[in-house]
Formats: structure tokens, sequence, C-alpha cells
């Protein structure tokens, strides 16, 4: 939509409310900047709003916050830097890969065979528990693993019911979304702690908090990479199977370079909500690999009113989402996510 | 393109198995446990009970009264991001002054982690130490009890929502109103429609689906709003603040209550599924009249 920008009167007034918005939206940022800036007295004698002029800036609380005297940081900084990153990394490829067989190959799943996964899981679990006693962690483990099999080896023949296609796949990524995450995240919790009595540690490894993270934003990321790769032409993939390139290697040599702008957005994307994430964090994660949103949520109660700390803090997690902001502005100037909302 | 090669599951596959693994299968563990007696404090060997569970939760009026909260908050913050985002998707799209600037700066409140907006909120509310009492006394009001008082504190929380996620709203707006085609437009111009007329003939149907869609993902992720309220009131006072996720997190962790608390999540699964249905079911005459 491009006729006709505003003109005369309605031109200032959109101007007018855009700065009110941008005055709302800043402020809050400016406060914690400010407050990481202040010296004790500044905060706790009433409000001072600018440097050097109601108050005298200091980098005390910055100092305190690297030199590491106000408890451990870095490593809650670092675990939640390795695990954003990498967790996103991994659902950007798996999830393009999932789209890319979604968008280019036919599947069909019936939807019997998923009932019977559904079934099988949760009463081979039942039994396993309630009746021969087995633990928990290996009797869920003996019973996702039977329904699946089952399932698979089930899907073969010609059940009666409904085929479910590559759309009706997408909307069952889709759909995880749609589930509270807290279902999930005490469930996992339990499964996890149960894996831990077994000998295998879950809880609070990077494992466990990375799994987590990439299965919740591949619903995402298979979503929005099936409507960038949809757009790529046909031509050049087709020129290579006449040439007898093998499939992997059309995917990575051509599919995956040509919707390097998509794979970045949604890299981008996936990246501030790693980030950003408590819930997950604060039930699978308790010490080493706690990541800073745990850390910052903590704070509050820790510290009370010291806020020049707890700002300083609060914002070593939000600059990195503010380069963020600045590289998704760029990406959305020239049209990328256009196609995306479609 | 109807091309048929083994290797396609294996295409597939790594990312089916990782959600169905580790977001699918625990929904199923959680179910069968919600049909347990299940506690871990103290530990009490599990027993069978049926959806006892469930009708315990369903006569508990504090679980309605968290139902109740978190439909109220969530509701009324996507009510104003909307209207607040598309208007401010439409001065972007006609490319207000400063277009550029103003892109970039008002996307940062959704990237900015929830905990942290919320840890600054609880600064700025602050009824001595904070700004905006203070601005508020300077002009002649009375200070405010922000986070204290029942009232007060949901429309903090409110207006904290407002803040970050009406950028959300901007992003996708924006780029639904930068794909629509110009010779409507030029159109309409040569009819010598108004602005006004414009918008409501054809900006805002064209807008309908996608708007649908903005709406139903706002309203569905912030149902699971549990951070913000964490940390700014921790569900207080009382438990006039208390969502679903946090009543969940209370009962599991706190309590280690965990049948009931699975069947909690279950039930809020609920919750969530019949607003959708409801939201679609409402929705439908206006998408096919628009269609």
């Amino acid at each position: 939509m491009s006729v006709r920008d505003l003109t005369g009167r309605r031109r200032w007034l959109a101007f007018a409310g855009c700065c009110v918005w941008f005055l709302f939206t800043i402020f809050p940022l400016y406060w914690v900047a400010i407050t990481s800036l202040k010296s004790p007295p500044d905060v706790v004698n009433g409000p001072t709003y600018f440097p050097f002029i109601d108050f005298q800036p200091t980098l005390k609380a910055w100092h305190e916050l690297l030199s590491g005297i106000r408890g451990e940081f870095y490593s809650n900084f670092w675990s939640s830097a390795i695990v954003a990153l990498s967790s996103s990394l991994f659902a950007t490829l798996l999830g393009a890969m999932a789209a890319y067989a979604l968008v280019r190959f036919p599947f069909k799943v019936r939807l019997l065979s998923g009932v019977v996964f559904f079934a099988v899981a949760m009463g081979g679990f039942l039994l396993g528990r309630n009746v021969f006693g087995i633990s928990p962690a290996m009797a869920s483990i003996l019973a996702f693993t039977i329904a699946l099999a089952l399932s698979v080896f089930l899907n073969r023949f010609p059940l009666p019911g409904k085929v479910l296609v590559n759309d009706d796949i997408v909307f069952w990524f889709v759909s995880q979304r749609l589930f509270p995450p807290i279902v999930v995240a005490f469930a996992l919790f339990l499964l996890y702690s149960e894996m831990g009595k077994l000998g295998f540690k879950m809880t609070d490894t990077y494992l466990g908090l990375t799994l987590a993270y990439v299965a919740f934003s591949l619903p995402i990321v298979v979503w929005l990479m099936r409507d960038f790769i949809a757009a790529l032409p046909l031509e050049v993939e087709e020129a290579a199977l006449v040439d007898n390139v093998p499939q992997w290697r059309i995917f990575y040599g051509i599919v995956l370079p040509m919707c390097r702008p998509g794979l970045i957005a949604t890299f981008v994307i996936t990246l501030a909500f790693t980030w950003n994430e408590f819930l997950f964090a604060l039930f699978l994660t308790n010490s080493k690999w706690q990541t800073l949103p745990v850390l910052i949520a903590g704070q509050n109660s820790q510290r009370g009113d010291e806020w020049w700390a707890i700002s300083a803090a609060a914002l070593v997690a939000i600059i990195p989402m503010v380069v963020v902001a600045g590289l998704l502005g760029r990406l959305m100037r020239s049209g990328l996510l256009t196609g995306a909302v479609k | 393109m109807n091309r048929d090669d083994p290797v396609k599951h294996l295409f597939l596959w790594p990312a089916f198995l990782v959600v169905l693994a580790v977001a699918m299968f625990p929904l199923i563990y959680s179910l069968a446990n919600s049909m347990m007696s299940l506690r871990l404090v103290p530990p009490i060997p599990a027993r069978f009970v049926g959806v006892d569970n469930y009708t315990d939760l369903l006569t508990n009026p504090r679980f309605w009264q968290t139902v109740r909260t978190t439909a109220f908050i969530s509701i009324t913050s996507v009510a104003f991001q909307f209207v607040i985002g598309f208007a401010i998707a439409l001065a972007l799209a006609k490319r207000v002054r400063g277009v550029d600037f103003f892109r970039t700066t008002f996307l940062m409140p959704m990237l900015v982690a929830p905990v942290a907006v919320a840890l600054v909120a609880r600064q700025i509310l602050n009824p001595t130490m904070g700004p905006l009492n203070e601005i508020a006394t300077f002009f002649g009001f009375p200070n405010l009890p922000y986070l204290t008082q029942a009232n007060w504190a949901l429309g903090s929380l409110i207006a904290v929502e407002i803040w970050q996620w009406t950028p959300f709203v901007i992003l996708l707006l924006l780029a639904g109103l930068q794909g629509l085609p110009d010779d409507v437009y030029e159109a309409a111009e040569v009819e010598n429609a108004s602005p006004w007329q414009q918008f409501w003939g054809i900006t805002f149907p064209m807008m309908l689906p996608i708007s649908a869609a903005v709406i139903f993902i706002r309203i569905v992720e912030s149902f699971k709003i549990v951070d913000t309220i964490f940390v700014m009131t921790g569900g207080g006072p009382g438990v006039a603040t208390e969502t679903l996720t946090l009543f969940a997190y209370q009962e599991g962790f706190k309590k280690f209550n965990l049948g009931y608390t699975s069947a909690l999540s279950f039930l809020f699964l609920g919750v969530v599924l019949f607003i959708s249905l409801v939201y679609l079911a409402l929705l439908k005459p206006y998408l096919e009249k628009y269609k």
C-alpha cells in the first residue's frame, strides 16, 4: 500500500502520535539505563531524571557486576548465550529441513496410526508404571518407543479413516504453540528428574534445556520457513535433479543459500525467544545452566531496593536484544517478512 | 511438484522426533498423571483416582478466579494492542516523518526479556522512589498504590503487556499493509473517497484475515503470561493477579501436588481451546463476508 502518503494536518497528527508512542516506548529503557548509572543515594532519596543535572553518574554498579563482587554472573550469561545461540541454530536447521520436506515431497499419515501412538504411549506408560512396577522413566521410554514403532509400522497398511497430508502435518507442528508451556514444562521436569534417577542427568544440563528450546522453537520455524521455501523458484532444483545431484546436496548447496534472508530472519526471531525464555529455564535448571532471565527474576527478592545493581543486571539481558531489534528492523525494511504472514 | 524420494524422511524426521519426544510425549505423560493422586511431599504412593482431580478443580473457586483474571488481562491488553498497533502500522505504512527511525525503535519492547521489563516496571511504579508517582503528585494527583491494590495492579500489568506486545501487532500488520494492492486505492481516489471511507471500505476489510490471525496469536500467547506477573506482583495482592500458569506453578513447585497440577494444566489447555473455538466461530461470518 503505497498510494498517497499523508498530507497536511493528518501528516502532523500521525507524526505527533508516533512521537507520543516513542516516548512511551523509550522511557522504561531510558529509565533502566540511567538507574544503572546512579549511586545509591540518588535512587533512595526519590527519583532523579537527568545525568549530570540532578545526579552524578557513576559506573559503580557496573563495576560491581562485572567484577563479580555481587555473586556469580558470568556463568549465567554464558549459559544463556550458549543455550540460546545453539538451540536457535539447531531449531532453524532442523526446521528448515522439515519445511523443505513438507514443501517439496508428499507425505501421508493415517489418522488411525496417530491414535494408536497416543493410546499405546499412554496405556503402555500407565501399565508399565502401575502394573509391572517399572520406574516411571523406563516405562515412558519403553512406551514411547513401542508406540512409535507400532504406529510407523501400521502406517504402511491401508487403514480406514482419514489420511493426513502435508498441510495437516504443518498444522500439527504449529498447534504445539497453542499448548500452554506450563503443561509441558512441568511434565518435562518430572520426566527429567526420573531420568536422573536412572543415572542419566537431564535437569540442569546443557542437553536438557537445549532440547526443550529446540522443540519449542520448531513450530514457529517450520511455519516461517515453509513460506520462505515455497517462494523459491523450482527451476534451479529441477535442473540439479536432471544432473543427478543427490537430494541432500540440493538442499545444502542450493536451497539453503537461496533462502538465506529467510533463515536469518527465522534465526533472529528464534534467538529472541530463547534468550528471553523464563518458564522452562526456571523448571529445568537450578545452578550450572541457569540462564539470565532466571537470575534477573531472582534479583528482586534478593536485593530489595538495590535498583542500581538490578538495573545493570537487567541491561545485560536487554542490550543484546536491542542490537537484534536493529537487525530485525533492517530486515523488515527490505520487505522480507511480507511473505511470511500470508 | 510430485517427486518421491525416500530421503524425504531424513529431512522431516529429526524435527518430527524432537517435537514428538519433547513436546508431545510429556503431554501424554501429564495426561496420565492427571488421573492419579500423586504427591512428592509428603511422598505417598501413586493411586488411580480417575477424574477426581478435575472435579476438585472445577469446584475450586480459586481456579475460576484465576481463569477470570487471565482472561481479563489477556483480552483487555490485546484489545488495546490491536487498536494502537493498527494506528501505528497505518502511520508507518503511509510513511510518516522519521519512519525508518520509528520502525526500528518501535520493535524494541517485544525483544526485551519480560522479567527485565517487569523489574523496570516495578521501579517506575514504586510508590516512594518511582518517577510515576512523583510526577502524579506534582500535578496534584494522589499517590497511587500501583502494585499493592487489586485493580491498580491489574491495570499496571495490562499497561506492561501493552508496552511489550504492541510491537508484535505493528510488525505483522505493517507487513500486511505493505502487501495490499495499490490499484484499489487508485480507483478509490478517482471516486473521491475520503480517507475515512477508504479505511473502512478497503483497508479494514482487506486486513481482516491477518488481523484475525494477529489477535488470535496474541490472545493465545498472553494466556500463557507468567514471567511479568511472577516478578511484578507475584500474583498479589492476595491472589488478585494470579494467572493460570502461576497457579499451576504454585501447586506444582510449592506444594508438589503433581496429579493436581497436571489436571490443572489440562484444564488450562481446555480453557485455551474453548476460547480459540469461540473466537473462530464468532469471526467466521465476517471472514467469509469479506472473502
